[in-house]
């Protein structure tokens, strides 16, 4: 089973990762396999649509490719539009969560951002239109992998916290969905360097139960190897080297950095390997920017996740 | 005794801020002064890199050879829950008053979980090694958090929480008993707060607030001193970022929070960038050994000659992004670049050839940006 055949995908990874880049091609993907794909950002900072070449920002779904929605879920509009919900009455949302002396203190309560970023992807999730639901698949850019952690443990925290009333039961309905494996996939982004390894191989550890919702591993900005066959590479080093003019003794030394870093991919990728789900590499694209092309010519390696 | 200055390094995850941030704090140490670094991180990765096998939440020693004499340099891990219960011990009016804070089941939320809780504590932390009259600069690893500058309203936000209007609203119903209105349509609030979160919460929460009451004075007080030296003129934030095309977006984000908040912004440090191949012109190579077959040879050579050429594509590219950050940066905010090294940095020795790029505390003092 694919993972565009879940319900939900959620991308998480350490910061600076490229998170937003494998939702984007993950979404995109979908979207080309004809289904209809709503892409979640999460971080308050809207960054999808330009890497469709299309503006715009906000909490209202845009259209970025063809089945291709974004928007961005920001707590604090999502955190009125639950409640709302919950309490039926916008006047008394705003008499009551607006207030002055009550707002520092709701903003207190442990986990309810989180846990209503999670609540409104669950809402959207439900949302059906005619009997058919308005999403085929909804792509998450959560946060960074601490704070994604939290995230996706904020429905039973919330439990905890509760005992009973509308949040107990809305959080308990929330978790159902996140810890379905047969709805619910996890990819994890890592780069090959060290710390973004050890935050994936921590993550992998701390997910406990939620470990089988992990459906892939992605290696990402993966650099090309400098030389076609390393091992003749380094056997005719000597014979390049004695010859060489300065460009050429230089390209030498820029190369045998270029094989260190194929080596640590190397590396990384045995690591990643030993978690179990299957790892894929997205190559790194020497450009200036990432726009729709770049998108298009990256899909091929999410191809088989 | 005049208190340490503090140097605040800011950024998105992953662009190296630990190892920027230590690396910064060793800098310092070799020009002379007395430093400690301060990091907040589960992964203990400013351990891992300052070559040290526990950090807890007091400053230690770093050994670092041939400091210039009367330099020192330490780092701290901060552990933000003990930190929380100190500070509960430090303003509580009796031992019975902190008891009943440190047992109360919101308490252990508010100081593990609480949005803010962990930044709020890392600047009660800098606070305190700013003021202990051990240091001459105080370095600030800031934590890693969805809004990485939650850190600045932290104080803000506390003081909020703690306001003699919250307090009495939930702490007068608390000690008569039950909860009792003082205002005028606090009832339906109360109510529906009590139906959504459930009567359990909203006890705690009000007894951790009535609790709490007797410290609120001197959390406070305390809270805006630490806003002080967040905007003391001689703090300086640098924002630490790589000249990848994603950090870009990250960096000018937090730049227009520091400027709107009037923070004193010191410069870029821009981690990690390429450098530009020297020589011109195609490298030359050979001749080529008798055993080695021609075409071999020559597809190697074409690889080889694509290899600085690629380079000088990543350099454009980075350059691009560089000039945009100093467009968009105010007038004369310098830039450090430091350049990417073949080794991940993991000890002392990797951090020592990192800070040579790093600019000495007078120089960052010179700039103002």
């Amino acid at each position: 089973m694919s993972i565009l055949d879940r319900r939900v995908v959620l991308v998480t990874g350490k910061g600076g990762v490229g998170k937003t880049t494998i939702s984007a091609l993950i979404a995109l993907r979908a979207a080309r396999a004809g289904k209809r794909v709503l892409l979640c950002e999460t971080s308050g900072v809207t960054q999808v649509p330009p890497l469709f070449g299309v503006s715009g920002r906000g909490y209202e779904a845009v259209e970025v490719a063809p089945r291709l929605h974004t928007l961005s879920i920001t707590s604090e509009a999502a955190i009125e539009d639950y409640i709302v919900m919950q309490l039926r009455f916008r006047r008394l949302y705003k008499m009551v969560f607006r207030n002055r002396v009550v707002g520092p203190f709701i903003d207190a309560v442990p986990g309810l951002h989180d846990l209503i970023q999670l609540g409104k992807v669950f809402d959207l999730e439900r949302t059906r239109i005619n009997g058919r639901p308005e999403w085929d698949l909804i792509v998450v850019d959560a946060p960074a992998t601490g704070h994604g952690l939290t995230m996706l443990a904020s429905p039973r925290a919330m439990m905890d916290l509760t005992v009973s009333g509308p949040f107990h039961d809305n959080a308990h309905d929330v978790a159902m969905l996140y810890e379905d494996p047969a709805r619910t996939a996890l990819l994890l982004v890592s780069l090959p360097e060290d710390m973004p390894l050890k935050e994936t191989e921590e993550l992998h550890e701390r997910l406990g139960a939620l470990r089988g919702l992990v459906r892939g591993l992605v290696l990402n900005e993966v650099h090309p190897s400098p030389v076609p066959d390393p091992a003749r590479f380094q056997a005719l080093y000597p014979a390049l080297r004695a010859g060489a003019d300065a460009a050429g003794r230089e390209a030498l030394d820029i190369a045998e950095s270029g094989l260190l870093r194929t080596a640590r991919q190397d590396a990384a990728r045995v690591r990643l390997g030993a978690l179990g789900p299957p790892v894929v590499d997205v190559p790194f694209l020497f450009r200036r920017d990432l726009g729709p092309a770049q998108l298009a010519a990256l899909l091929p390696s999410v191809e088989s996740l | 005794m005049k208190p340490a200055r503090v140097v605040i390094c800011c950024g998105s995850g992953g662009v190296g801020k630990t190892t920027t941030s230590a690396a910064l704090a060793i800098r310092f140490a070799r020009s002379g002064k007395r430093v400690a670094v301060l990091t907040i991180d589960p992964a203990r990765r400013l351990a891992d890199s300052l070559s040290v096998g526990e950090i807890g939440n007091t400053a230690f020693p770093v050994p670092l050879p041939d400091l210039p004499p009367g330099a020192s340099l330490h780092a701290m891990m901060l552990d933000s829950k003990r930190t929380f219960d100190d500070v509960v011990a430090r303003f509580s009016g009796s031992p019975d008053a902190r008891d009943r804070i440190l047992r109360n089941h919101y308490y252990r939320f508010v100081s593990t979980r609480l949005a803010g809780a962990h930044e709020y504590m890392a600047m009660e932390k800098l606070f305190e090694l700013s003021t202990s009259g051990d240091y001459d600069v105080v370095v600030l690893d800031t934590p890693p958090s969805r809004h990485a500058l939650d850190f600045l309203s932290a104080p803000e936000k506390m003081a909020n929480l703690m306001d003699e209007g919250v307090m009495r609203w939930l702490v007068l119903p608390a000690s008569r008993g039950g909860w009792r209105m003082i205002e005028k349509g606090s009832e339906i609030m109360a109510k529906v707060l009590k139906s959504m979160l459930g009567d359990r919460t909203i006890t705690d929460i009000a007894e951790f607030f009535s609790a709490f009451q007797s410290l609120w004075e001197g959390f406070r007080q305390r809270s805006l001193d630490v806003r002080e030296l967040l905007r003391a003129p001689e703090t300086r934030y640098l924002l630490v970022t790589t000249p990848a095309p994603g950090a870009r977006a990250e960096a000018l984000h937090f730049l227009d929070v520091l400027q709107r908040s009037r923070m004193p912004f010191g410069g870029f440090l821009i981690n990690r960038c390429a450098v530009a191949p020297v020589h011109v012109g195609p490298p030359g190579f050979g001749p080529r050994p008798d055993d080695v077959p021609e075409a071999e040879w020559a597809a190697l050579v074409r690889a080889l000659a694509e290899v600085p050429e690629r380079r000088r594509r990543l350099v454009a590219a980075q350059d691009h992004a560089i000039a945009e950050l100093r467009a968009h940066a105010p007038g004369a905010a310098p830039i450090w670049r430091i350049p990417e090294l073949d080794e991940e940095v993991h000890d002392l020795a990797g951090l020592a050839r990192v800070s040579v790029h790093l600019p000495d505390p007078d120089a960052l003092l010179a700039t103002s940006v």
